[in-house]
């Protein structure tokens, strides 16, 4: 009796389940997005919020994915069970535009009339376009711009940050020093990473390149060789450091932990300098011009499943985040820079005195995208590491990586 | 007398309890072989014929791609890489684990003072998670960390040990013979008690010393256990990822890439599946035919 009871209650709470999962999903929008760091899912919430606010009838659901991003949407756009809005990051966006996955935006962006897709600079959204179609809209983006300790410049009688090569190798010289006194270097000029996101500006402010125009991948150039001498070099010469010797996870703690006077970072930096690292008397500026100015930009788009019941609640949100209103939102907290120029000029960026190196990097900032397998990405980590941890020789270096990367472009 | 009435009901009796047996016996598999199978049968079968395709997640349909995948692993430098880091680190880690167990067990064994916490220091390490006492020793590890620190007091100079390319294996080596061993410690201390005193006290009577009971008893009566650890710690090592995954991601320059890491690599990070399964099943060929060998050329019990 008991158990019959039992069993019949079982059933009906699991059916009620089942029914309100069923009724619940039918017109929510399922949202995912990574989280770099705690600030961040809070301000995604509130924007998320604000879109609940400006239109009642939709209801959004968010779904943050903590760890491993790619590896689970991709995942889910393979189950067929991918949210109906989500990031993708600039760098692996080619990888998703090989396949017939995501909705193509053009449509509803052409049907939109107050959306205005000519607002955005233009090399963030060719980011997520092939063949003419845009696959999704560019939130926000950052670039790679220099970060000095001011604190140590005035103490080694220095007013500027470095403007060309020369100023920073020759500054961070006179920033390397023993400052207690006790035999040992305990504050270097700049820190670096033996990788490769941060030797591209460098080649590109050499007048090189590293992929011609066809999108192949060409690494044994003279400049692209001319600029990693130059970055190896400053960490040769002992007036660079990299963070693992000085046991430290990344280049920003570094610098954030004063042992180093430079950084090159981007403006993600900015939030944790302010909670983490206050004392620290920090001033941003261009990175410094080889032959030209350079710098290389990331953004993060929201994109939609071709497989999607909800195409226009999706679109809605959609379009409100990466619309003038939502974007303003989201950017006015600075966290990252408006990929919109109206959005810049309304919060006043270009005139900002942190935010302004950011945004006038957009002229000669590039995207840092290519059509190869992901793999490339590692052998150049591992050419990267074998020159500075084991002395590898660079030009032969150079010649092999290029040799070992041919076969993992992505035919189309 | 039983006439032939009554031994055909007690046959059928019989019969009856071994149906009943049976039919309570696979009602009682039921559940883990459901289990076994989902997450276990179809899962290798599948990725073993996945390993003949060139699959990708997100493709509408899958290449077929034939032993593609098997001819591309062996033209692949890293995929040697991987192997030979992996029989290095096997034959680093193997030995001395299983002497070190055996030693501490022996120790343990012994009737000492705090011998119970001795027992439970060395079990420790074996059931702390493995991403935590990396954490931990990527700290001891590192340049200003405790290790070099230690070293600096013997007058030897500080070493980046895990961005060291000669250093990096060795370390994760280091690591696991730690954490391993308390683990194979219980299992010889199983073994140990159940040696059955009389041979240590005969020997004690002839005059045995404890170097020579060690070798001469103690040794070969665990000879089982020992078969036992060492094919554990074999499929162990050979399998090896956590404790690199969390401590190099493989580097540097691939000086800490094993065989489970180049699977987890190119099956989620390049994303390719089809490729990455047909690394997985070479791996499982390997370690097949190692314990095939072993189990021939070192059996359990040769007695």
């Amino acid at each position: 009796m008991v158990k019959n009871t039992l069993k019949y209650i079982l059933l009906a709470s699991s059916l009620a389940l089942i029914t309100s999962c069923v009724k619940d999903k039918a017109n929510t929008i399922r949202f995912s997005s990574w989280q770099s760091n705690p600030s961040e899912k809070r301000l995604t919430d509130s924007l998320l919020h604000c879109f609940v606010i400006r239109y009642p009838e939709y209801k959004v659901k968010f779904e943050l994915i903590p760890g491993n991003y790619s590896e689970k949407i991709q995942l889910m756009l393979g189950t067929h069970s991918a949210p109906q809005v989500f990031y993708i990051k600039d760098f692996v966006a080619p990888s998703y535009l090989r396949y017939d996955v995501l909705q193509p935006l053009d449509e509803y962006i052409d049907k939109d009339t107050t959306f205005d897709k000519d607002d955005f600079y233009p090399q963030f959204l060719n980011a997520f376009t092939k063949n003419g179609k845009i696959y999704g809209l560019p939130k926000d983006f950052g670039c790679f711009v220099l970060f000095y300790n001011e604190d140590m410049f005035k103490a080694t009688g220095l007013s500027d940050p470095p403007k060309d090569w020369a100023e920073l190798e020759e500054f961070s010289r006179k920033l390397t020093k023993d400052t207690n006194g006790d035999g040992k270097i305990d504050q270097y000029g700049i820190v670096i990473e033996p990788s490769i996101d941060k030797l591209i500006p460098f080649v590109f402010q050499n007048m090189g390149s590293f992929q011609d125009k066809d999108g192949n991948l060409t690494l044994n150039t003279p400049e692209f060789q001319g600029a990693l001498e130059y970055y190896y070099g400053l960490y040769k010469k002992n007036i660079a450091i990299i963070p693992s010797e000085v046991s430290m996870n990344n280049t920003e703690e570094v610098f954030g932990r004063k042992r180093a006077a430079m950084v090159i970072s981007g403006g993600w930096f900015v939030p944790q300098l302010k909670d983490q690292y206050k004392d620290v008397n920090y001033k941003v500026a261009y990175l410094p011009k080889g032959k030209q100015m350079a710098t290389i930009a990331f953004t993060v788009s929201y994109s939609s499943p071709k497989e999607n019941p909800l195409k226009e609640e999706s679109w809605k949100l959609l379009s409100y985040l990466t619309g003038k209103e939502g974007m303003k939102v989201w950017t006015s907290t600075g966290i990252a820079m408006p990929t919109r120029k109206s959005v810049a000029a309304q919060l006043d960026y270009i005139n900002h005195p942190e935010y302004k190196f950011f945004m006038g990097s957009v002229d000669f900032a590039k995207i840092f995208q290519v059509d190869y397998n992901e793999r490339w990405y590692s052998i150049t980590q591992s050419a990267m590491q074998a020159i500075f941890y084991e002395k590898a020789d660079i030009p032969q270096k150079l010649k092999q990586m290029e040799n070992d990367i041919k076969s993992l472009r992505i035919k189309n | 007398m039983v006439s032939g009435d009554e031994l055909n009901i007690k046959m059928k009796k019989n019969n009856s309890t071994k149906k009943e047996q049976q039919f309570w016996a696979y009602t009682f598999l039921f559940f883990p072989l459901m289990l076994l199978t989902i997450f276990l049968f179809i899962p290798i079968l599948f990725s073993f014929i996945i390993s003949f395709f060139d699959w990708e997640l997100m493709a509408a349909h899958q290449k077929f791609a034939g032993l593609n995948n098997y001819v591309e692993i062996f033209r692949d430098k890293i995929f040697y890489k991987a192997m030979l880091n992996t029989v290095l680190y096997t034959i680093g880690v193997v030995p001395i684990q299983t002497m070190l167990a055996l030693f501490l067990a022996f120790v343990m064994n012994q009737k000492i003072r705090g011998r119970s916490f001795f027992r439970t220091a060395f079990y420790i390490p074996a059931v702390t998670s493995s991403v935590v006492t990396s954490i931990i020793f990527v700290a001891i590890y590192s340049k200003e960390g405790l290790l070099n620190s230690l070293l600096g007091n013997l007058g030897i100079q500080a070493n980046d040990w895990l961005t060291n390319p000669k250093t990096a294996l060795i370390s994760i080596m280091m690591l696991n013979i730690w954490t391993t061993s308390g683990y194979f410690m219980v299992s010889f201390l199983a073994g140990l008690q159940n040696i059955p005193d009389s041979l240590y006290e005969a020997a004690k009577l002839e005059g045995a010393t404890q170097r020579q009971q060690f070798w001469h008893i103690t040794v070969p009566m665990v000879r089982p256990v020992t078969y036992f650890v060492v094919v554990m710690s074999l499929i162990g090592c050979f399998q090896v990822f956590d404790q690199v995954f969390v401590m190099s991601d493989g580097g540097p320059n691939n000086a800490t890439t094993t065989m489970s890491y180049y699977v987890y690599q190119n099956g989620f990070r390049y994303f390719r599946l089809g490729y990455g399964a047909a690394a997985a099943i070479v791996l499982a060929g390997i370690i097949m035919t190692v314990t095939v060998i072993q189990k021939k050329y070192f059996p359990p019990n040769p007695y």
